[in-house]
């Protein structure tokens, strides 16, 4: 450990000071922008500075085992949909590291994630315009092999801001590792506990009864314990984690401890592979301040078991994870029939099917804020949130044809985006076909249906209701340029018709894009994470490099 | 060495699960709550006469401070040269060694002054005499400081402003309760949450106190100023008002929960009214008991 911090300050020391001119000096640039003007059917608004525009850019100094790093933001002012708590600019990262095999520690902001991240995920997500990042120091340690150990403390990112102090620890054995009698044995087995608190000061939260206030907890815990075992081609992964009294904004500040489970099971050989993921969260919402009711300030992450589809009519109702409460399964399997079959034909076939239940709990309630809240039964589901079923086929149909078609059904509850309306169920149809003409130049087609038994009202204005067709074609040509038009028309019971036409230029480790047309209001999801996005209609760019 | 890395490692763990966890005890009505202090319904006023822009100092003493006496006196004489501009409480708390009372002496301590104290940031190691003036804060924490002799630097931009927001406080005993009334009046638009906070403060109380030579302990020291209590919470009670410039609001806060140990002849109500975000005081009044 001496040794480790001796080593630690020697780029600091005169004497080496050619070290640091020895380092190197990467960095990546990205800037977006977009004008939009108002249009009425689709809800756009004027925009007054015009020009929004998102700017970052990352510089990263290695020298060894040392490495240091700065990010500039700029979001001048920010474009739709992100908080304009983030308007401004400056430097929104910074951070020094020394890292070992054995020993890392960085102060300034650093991310990091215990297990599965239901106790902790510091993390960020430029697409969400999230941000959590800890401000403080973390540490790593393996004192010997097999185990490591991880230590963090710090303040987390609230835009330009630090709010909240969380302190955590993190610690994992790989017995294959840590017992040599074990090291070449086929099943690995792998256990890991994370325990993580945060401290807030009090305030007053007056409870619903006049003249009273809530006691509040000013340091609240999570503590996990995980399992990854493998043997051949099955593995298991299991996570539970449970959290002290937590009340807050997000739980309507109830006391009731809350818990989640994730358990992953899986099965895989060449050609196939199949997995089976449940999951029940239930009071986990665990923030750093408890009257934040925001994107940010989240100390965990329940992770999300939908797919993640990218399909435009599939990815329409994205789920946001219901940290407060929800039950889900999955099941995912893949499989490709060989080349020279009845199925694989010529080049063989690739089919794809993914299905996903997302129920709330069954909960009884005994009382509102300052209270237990309610009781929950661990097996028992509550209201359907969300489901899907999608079969993807991919067949190569020749040398230069490839065609992906893809039937998907839909189930989704508004409640889980705190909106009315009834249950939508949704069939949607996918056609896509890529044309390879040569090796600079590829067309892809993509067609796409959606009939849905939501229409659209005024009321409840969720642009997304009503039956919708669309069509994509994209033009990759000499490498470096792609064209791409599309359009997406609510044909029935719905409203709005989404043109886009794009065009691109790479060069290198560069790439321009600008872009013209209309976004829907809707939201926007990443692994269970959600922002909302309102509608634009107008130009986008971006540019990307990196050096 | 295996063994002992494991050993540390699980003593860790447990050290930090035990140490990081706070359990709130359930009441027998199934509720985590406790009393609030005096709510106040806020209704329709008729305004503030004086609508001066007045400054809080709050001061972080302790009978076991050989310099806080110094630091009394040097308050004492800003407190007559502002005169009325400047409103001052003493604050004693539990976390300070400095605030220990002397065997047979008065204790000055009070659950209020802890909480305000470790609200603002002070810890077992702070110094004392210190001070903060209307809850500022500099570079995200309160602005403590700790010298007395330029206290000008720190009420002057304040009181040199205009008021936001006017308050007039009035206070009388009522059967063994107390009623105590608090008008506010908007002179500029506040987007903001506030709160009024009412500290019940006594003067001329006897306690043993350390002198600057350091050891000399004065058995018939006279402490004023002192943070008693508090007719709201402890941060205050939430404002019903739209903060509209000319908005004008009144409420009465009457509390039976007077502690006997107050010599309420020598007690006097000082109310301010904070932003509810960060705790900074927009302004401040005070009242005799009547």
């Amino acid at each position: 450990m001496a040794g480790a911090f001796a080593a630690f300050s020697f780029p600091f020391s005169t004497s080496e000071a050619q070290g640091i001119m020895g380092g190197h000096v990467t960095g990546n640039v990205q800037w977006d922008g977009q004008m939009s003007r108002r249009d009425s059917v689709i809800g756009a608004s004027d925009v007054p500075e015009k020009i929004l525009s998102n700017a970052r850019a990352d510089i990263l100094y290695t020298n060894g085992n040392f490495s240091a790093g700065l990010r500039y933001e700029g979001y001048l002012g920010p474009m739709l949909g992100f908080d304009s708590k983030y308007s401004g600019q400056g430097i929104a990262n910074y951070f020094v590291s020394y890292k070992t095999q054995d020993f890392a520690v960085t102060a300034g902001h650093f991310y990091e994630q215990f297990g599965n991240g239901m106790t902790l995920r510091a993390y960020e997500d430029r697409f969400l315009g999230i941000d959590n990042a800890l401000r403080g120091i973390g540490v790593m340690y393996r004192p010997f092999r097999g185990i490591t150990l991880k230590g963090v403390l710090g303040q987390q990112r609230y835009y330009w801001e630090t709010r909240g102090l969380v302190r955590g620890v993190d610690g994992e054995v790989s017995l294959n590792d840590l017992v040599e009698s074990w090291s070449e044995a086929k099943t690995r087995l792998t256990l890991g506990a994370s325990f993580v608190s945060k401290y807030e000061g009090d305030e007053t939260v007056m409870s619903d009864i006049p003249g009273y206030k809530l006691q509040l907890p000013k340091n609240v815990g999570a503590g996990a314990v995980r399992i990854d075992l493998a043997s051949g081609g099955f593995g298991l992964q299991a996570e539970y984690a449970r959290k002290g009294q937590d009340p807050s904004m997000m739980n309507n500040y109830i006391y009731k401890p809350g818990e989640a489970l994730w358990v992953s099971a899986s099965y895989s050989q060449k050609g196939l592979s199949a997995n089976i993921q449940a999951k029940r969260v239930d009071n986990m919402c665990f923030k750093s301040v408890r009257s934040e009711s925001g994107e940010m300030l989240y100390i965990n992450y329940t992770p999300a078991i939908t797919k993640q589809h990218t399909y435009a009519f599939l990815s329409m109702y994205p789920y946001a994870t219901q940290s407060t409460g929800e039950m889900g399964l999955q099941g995912d399997f893949m499989y490709k029939f060989k080349k020279e079959t009845l199925l694989g034909g010529k080049y063989g076939t690739d089919v794809h099917l993914n299905a996903s239940l997302i129920t709330g709990l069954d909960t009884t309630i005994v009382g509102g804020k300052g209270t237990d809240g309610y009781t929950s039964s661990f097996f028992g589901t509550g209201e359907t949130f969300y489901g899907d079923v999608s079969l993807e086929i991919a067949k190569k149909l020749s040398s230069k044809l490839k065609l992906t078609a893809t039937y998907g059904y839909v189930l989704f509850n508004p409640v889980v985006e705190a909106h009315a309306g009834d249950i939508h169920h949704n069939h949607v149809l996918i056609a896509d076909l890529t044309w390879k003409i040569n090796r600079k130049n590829v067309l892809r087609f993509e067609a796409e249906w959606m009939g849905s038994d939501s229409k659209y009202t005024a009321e409840v204005d969720d642009k997304r209701c009503g039956d919708w067709i669309m069509g994509l074609v994209e033009y990759n040509f000499t490498s470096s340029w792609f064209l791409s038009l599309s359009d997406q028309y609510a044909y029935n019971d719905g409203v709005g018709n989404y043109y886009n036409i794009s065009v691109g230029y790479t060069k290198g480790a560069t790439r321009l894009q600008v872009g013209y047309g209309k976004q829907r209001e809707g939201i926007i999801c990443i692994g269970g994470v959600c922002r909302n996005v309102p509608a634009s209609n107008g130009l986008t760019f971006s540019l990307t490099t990196s050096f | 060495m295996k063994r002992f890395f494991i050993s540390l490692s699980i003593i860790f763990f447990a050290t930090a699960a035990l140490v990081s966890c706070d359990k709130i005890e359930q009441q027998s009505d199934g509720t985590y709550t406790v009393y609030a202090g005096a709510v106040g319904e806020w209704n329709a006023g008729q305004g503030v006469a004086d609508k001066s822009q007045r400054a809080l100092l709050e001061k972080f003493t302790g009978v076991r401070c050989n310099n806080c006496p110094t630091a009394d006196e040097q308050i004492a004489t800003t407190l007559d040269n502002y005169a009325g501009k400047l409103i001052a409480i003493s604050i004693h708390d539990s976390i300070s060694s400095f605030c220990n009372p002397y065997p047979n002496s008065l204790d000055l301590r009070t659950a209020v002054g802890t909480s305000w104290s470790e609200g603002f940031g002070r810890t077992t190691s702070s110094p004392s005499p210190a001070a903060l003036v209307n809850r500022m804060k500099k570079d995200g924490s309160y602005d403590i400081f700790y010298s007395f002799s330029s206290l000008s630097t720190y009420i002057d931009p304040i009181i040199s402003q205009d008021a936001k927001v006017a308050i007039g406080v009035a206070a009388a005993r009522n059967n063994g309760s107390l009623d105590v009334t608090v008008d506010l009046e908007f002179l500029e638009s506040l987007s903001d949450k506030l709160t009024v906070t009412l500290a019940v403060i006594e003067d001329g109380l006897i306690a043993t106190q350390l002198l600057p030579d350091g050891h000399t302990r004065d058995t018939a020291y006279v402490h004023n100023h002192i943070l008693r209590g508090v007719v709201t919470d402890v941060w205050g009670a939430d404002v019903d008002c739209t903060g509209a410039a000319g908005e004008k609001r009144v409420a009465l806060f009457s509390t039976s929960n007077v502690n006997p140990e107050w010599n309420l002849d020598n007690c006097h109500i000082v109310a301010f009214v904070s932003k509810k975000e960060n705790r900074e005081v927009l302004n401040v009044a005070e009242c005799e008991i009547e």
